[in-house]
């Protein structure tokens, strides 16, 4: 057992920061007060922009680009609709999950046409930006400025913080923005380094799951780092128990990552 | 804008972006709307497809709607409507009553598990309806490829289930009457006892009705608990009338979709019919535009949503005047 | 100095603000006093600059502080941060770093607070009071408002707020200070304005005029005589909880919510723990009820409406468009018909579901929990609420009211308990009680 382990982490580093920085990205929203239901969907429509950006420029730097981009528009619906409206986040996100679903899929189609080889990420510059970089700044810039006093504050009493003066919905939409950021990398990281291309659904539910590791990570760059180590190595000892050809049937492995995020949740805590 | 204009100016307005969006990737506006019309409700054969296609609909939009009128976030209609069609099969030996009640019990438990965790470890429902979702799709693979599939051996599939809903008409099967009448009891527990008076209480106001002496906390669990049994029984019938034997592909979102059902019916128990028909047809007539004009069947999904984005910035206006 | 010229201020239908005129000068304390609803908050919060008049102009020397009766802190973060959240300035810095600049903030003010590094969910109320004080006058303002600073203050902390603020005033700093407690208006204001209906009704110098006098300028009639009380009763009897709010008085109310379900219970915060807004009247009546019968619902929210005189079109109308008072009224119909009409729940209801916690020394069981009934209450319907609770004692039910409201406290109690830190006193008379009251508030042994 512990041979397939050790086996699995390298595969775990580096298959799980799609998830990483989707988890990272949802941190600092859930810091300023809001719940980013939709984060699903804006990974999706990031691995679509990305590989259409890719393709048509033939370059991993515009790709990568062009998933910020996708991301960003989804983050301004996102905005637009659940903080500028103040309407119920957990609908909008919801909505704007079908949205993405649907409209990747559609879009895709539609350009089938057009699809040629995607160029491949070929450095290894994103892992320790996704596992050593980005938690650094992010802690940093959340506990020791003011800037993440401020969206602290705002996200823990909103009240209290628009008392103070300043603006709620400013440190949200700057929250967003660093989100869409983070999880349009994730996408372009997704569909041009994990994958070869764009798939129908291929986030696969990632998104969901950036949002329980969030929770069960106490808000905290710590917590997000564990869980992300958790549920990455779980999730790679899925083709480890496969190819070791354990008899455990291969649909039920599928389902390993998702069950291994609600046992997570269920851990009592004080 | 009262309610109901802005559920029809929601639903008109979509199908038109739905067709403006097309027009972006040179598709014919005009042929787009003309072939989903014609395909859902333009002959007695779509219409027929578009019912049997708005009865999931129906049940699946009642499901979030007890669920959202008692606050809990429900969103697991996906994995309640794969369980229950799972059990519904098991236990079609016994019949179709045994069987859709089997379903109904399944989609209960299964909706259970998210308010027990919600209840004894705070768990947000929301996120564990939708893990519970990926869990079932995953297990329906797992039966329909391994101990359910077919003595065959042919087909990731199931073998026939042992009963059948009694058809009604031509193509359409009673399920459609079980629907209906599911329709107007969720209307009466709502609206004319008191179990459906406290829920709404509840779903208001969770303050006030603990101060009132309702129990929050059997309450959410009690309004989970139907709301998964009506999702469950959602894939009951889909199964006894309908697909007769299980497949991965089985669920294809009816869970999902009736967020929007409910939502454009203003979670309104009987407008949840219309509501119903309306995304039937739309269902149906993007399949039909998958087929003729290659245009991704995912424009259904994608009307779901925009219906949704409409009504919020719709209430967002009424709200403000 | 600030000068109001004959500011208006609506809200809806309602005019807050009436035509006022008032001049504040550097250095003096003044004193706003009126009843709740006077206008007082809403004038000073136009005075501050945080709401805009419709109507008049405002002229202001320096900034305007405005030290909010509730708290807008936040309570996860440290005392340190909350004072940080209002200095900009630092850009990167360490804990360390800002708990010093906290720890000179604080010396500065002359008030006294320890322990920057306790998050503000760990302080006491007294000390979550001078946190908002001292983040007011860090800020350095011309002048300094305070809207019922002394709310939720022991008589040692009142006093202390009155050095800072003589200090203050000694300093050039206008202060301002809003009340409806006139004993303490005397012990420190220079000069006093009145406010009723959203009017300057009276001004004078503090040393020119007499409680006596300025409680007729904040009344429109002469107040109530108090009642004769009768003696005697049928087993009722009405026992006061009293203490400076976050002693322990809402948890104490909902855990009696919790143990006598039978009993009735009136919660603190009606807009959010009375009544369901979305529904109806008669709904909200028959929240209780074990069975839903409309039609018998909607006679019984008919004869409701009438015998506790609510203003509302009719039983089918939103609860949440009525006026808070007659929302209260609605609670109370739903409440005390419980043990009017069901003596069998009286005896229900004594009969506790679980052994109540060990420092809940009431010695009696209630059949009534009233908190705050009053609260935000105008005076006529604060009057029914004071008849509804004592007819109810006079028909031989044990109420327990819990109140901050000590003056409603002596007038209906029976019994008076005092409660700090969550432990209750032991039960005294009135007489005793207002004896005893400031050291027992203050947690005096």
């Amino acid at each position: 057992m512990f041979d397939l382990l050790a086996n699995s982490i390298p595969l775990a580093i580096v298959a799980s920061i799609p998830l990483l920085l989707a988890v990272e990205g949802e941190l600092v929203v859930q810091r300023s007060g809001m719940i980013n239901l939709g984060i699903e969907g804006m990974m999706l429509t990031a691995a679509l922009t990305a590989v259409l950006v890719a393709q048509t420029t033939h370059s991993i730097v515009l790709g990568f680009a062009g998933g910020v981009a996708g991301a960003l528009a989804i983050a301004a619906l996102f905005g637009v609709l659940a903080i500028a409206l103040r309407a119920d986040q957990i609908v909008t996100g919801t909505a704007i999950n079908l949205l993405a679903l649907g409209g990747t899929s559609f879009i895709y189609r539609e350009i089938q046409s057009l699809v040629q080889q995607v160029p491949q990420l070929r450095t290894d510059a994103v892992l320790p930006l996704a596992w050593i970089v980005i938690p650094l700044v992010l802690g940093a810039m959340l506990w020791n400025s003011s800037f993440g006093l401020r969206l602290r504050a705002c996200g823990e009493n909103a009240e209290a913080f628009a008392a103070t003066g300043r603006s709620v919905a400013r440190y949200r939409w700057t929250a967003l923005s660093i989100e869409a950021l983070l999880v349009g990398m994730s996408g372009a990281y997704l569909a041009l380094a994990l994958s070869s291309g764009f798939a129908e659904n291929m986030t696969a539910g990632r998104g969901f799951i950036a949002l329980s590791i969030v929770i069960f990570g106490r808000w905290t760059v710590k917590g997000a780092l564990l869980g992300t180590a958790i549920f990455g190595l779980a999730a790679a000892m899925q083709y480890a128990l496969q190819a070791a050809n354990r008899g455990i049937p291969f649909h039920l492995l599928l389902a390993l990552p998702y069950v291994v995020t609600l046992a997570s949740l269920g851990v009592r805590r004080r | 804008m009262s309610r109901l204009l802005s559920a029809v100016l929601a639903a008109v307005a979509a199908v038109l972006l739905l067709a403006a969006t097309a027009a972006l990737f040179g598709h014919s506006p005009l042929a787009l709307l003309s072939i989903l019309v014609r395909s859902s409700v333009g002959s007695r054969f779509a219409i027929e497809g578009t019912l049997l296609k708005s009865v999931p609909l129906l049940l699946t939009g009642l499901s979030v709607v007890i669920a959202f009128r008692a606050g809990v976030w429900n969103i697991g209609g996906e994995g309640q409507f794969i369980v229950g069609a799972l059990a519904a099969l098991a236990a079609s030996r016994f019949g179709v009553v045994a069987s859709l009640l089997a379903a109904m019990l399944a989609g209960a438990a299964w909706a259970s598990i998210a308010s027990a965790m919600r209840l004894w470890r705070n768990a947000p429902e929301v996120l564990t309806t939708i893990l519970l979702n990926f869990t079932a799709i995953h297990l329906l693979g797992w039966s329909v490829n391994g101990p359910l599939r077919e003595r065959a051996a042919q087909y990731p599939q199931t073998d026939l289930a042992a009963a059948a809903l009694p058809p009604l008409a031509s193509g359409i099967h009673s399920g459609v009457l079980l629907a209906l009448a599911a329709s107007v009891a969720t209307w009466w527990m709502l609206y004319r006892t008191m179990e459906g008076l406290r829920l709404r209480a509840t779903g208001f106001n969770p303050f006030a009705a603990r101060w009132a002496g309702i129990r929050v906390g059997s309450q959410l669990a009690r309004a989970m608990a139907i709301s998964g049994a009506v999702a469950g029984l959602a894939g009951g019938i889909e199964l006894l009338g309908v697909t007769h034997r299980l497949f991965e592909r089985f669920a294809a979102g009816y869970g999902y979709s009736g967020i929007a059902v409910a939502l454009l019916a203003q979670l309104h128990p009987l407008a949840t019919i219309a509501s119903a028909f309306f995304f039937g047809a739309l269902v149906t007539g993007a399949g039909e535009l998958q087929r003729t004009a290659d245009i991704s069947a995912g424009v259904a999904t994608f009307g779901q949503a925009v219906v949704i984005l409409l009504l919020i910035v719709f209430d967002h206006v009424r709200s403000t005047r | 100095m600030i000068h109001l010229a004959h500011v208006t201020k609506t809200f809806g239908a309602t005019r807050a603000v009436d035509d006022v005129s008032l001049a504040i000068a550097r250095g003096e304390i003044v004193a706003l006093v009126g009843e709740n609803g006077a206008g007082k908050t809403t004038l000073m919060r136009v005075a501050a600059g945080e709401l805009a008049a419709d109507a008049g102009t405002l002229a202001r020397e320096g900034r305007a502080e405005l030290v909010h009766q509730h708290f807008m802190l936040v309570n996860e973060l440290t005392i340190a941060e909350n004072l940080a959240l209002t200095h900009p300035g630092f850009r990167f810095t360490t804990r360390r770093g800002i708990e010093r600049e906290a720890e000179a903030a604080i010396a500065a003010s002359g008030i006294e607070l320890r322990g920057v590094a306790r998050r503000v969910a760990e302080l006491s109320v007294g000390e979550r009071s001078k946190l908002e004080l001292i983040k007011a006058i860090a800020r350095r303002p011309a002048t300094l408002i305070l809207d019922e600073p002394t709310s939720v203050l022991t008589p040692a902390e009142t006093e202390e707020l009155f050095r800072v603020m003589r200090r203050l005033a000694g300093e050039g700093t206008a202060v301002v200070f809003i009340s409806h407690k006139l004993p303490e208006v005397f012990a420190v204001a220079q000069r006093i304005v009145v406010m009723r209906n959203g009017r300057v009704v009276a001004e004078s110098m503090a040393q020119d005029t007499n409680a006596q006098s300025l409680a007729n300028a904040m009344v429109d009639r002469a107040t109530a005589q108090p009642r004769d009380r009768a003696t005697g009763r049928a087993g009722g009897e009405i026992v006061a909880i009293v203490g400076v709010a976050g002693n322990g008085q809402t948890e104490l109310a909902a855990r009696l919510r919790d143990e006598q379900p039978g009993a009735a219970h009136i919660p603190e915060d009606r807009t959010r723990d009375g009544i369901v807004a979305e529904l109806t009247i008669a709904e909200n009546l028959a929240l209780r009820n074990a069975r839903w019968r409309p039609r018998e619902a909607r006679a019984h929210a008919e004869r409701m409406i009438a015998r506790y005189s609510i203003r509302a079109r009719g039983p089918l109308q939103r609860a949440g468009d009525l006026s808070g008072g007659n929302q209260q009224k609605v609670i109370l119909a739903r409440e005390l018909e419980r043990t009017r009409c069901h003596p069998e729940r009286s005896e229900e209801a004594s009969r506790p579901t679980r052994a109540p916690g060990p420092s809940l020394t009431l010695g009696m069981t209630p059949q009534i929990v009233a908190a705050e009934p009053t609260r935000g209450l105008d005076i006529e319907a604060t009057r029914f609420v004071h008849e509804q609770l004592r007819a109810e004692a006079a028909n031989g039910a044990s109420i327990l009211l819990i109140t901050s409201d000590l003056d409603e406290a002596f007038a209906l109690a029976d019994a008076i308990q005092v409660i700090y830190r969550g432990r209750l006193s032991e039960r005294l008379t009135p007489a005793e009680a207002a004896e005893q009251i400031g050291r027992l508030m203050a947690g005096v042994a």
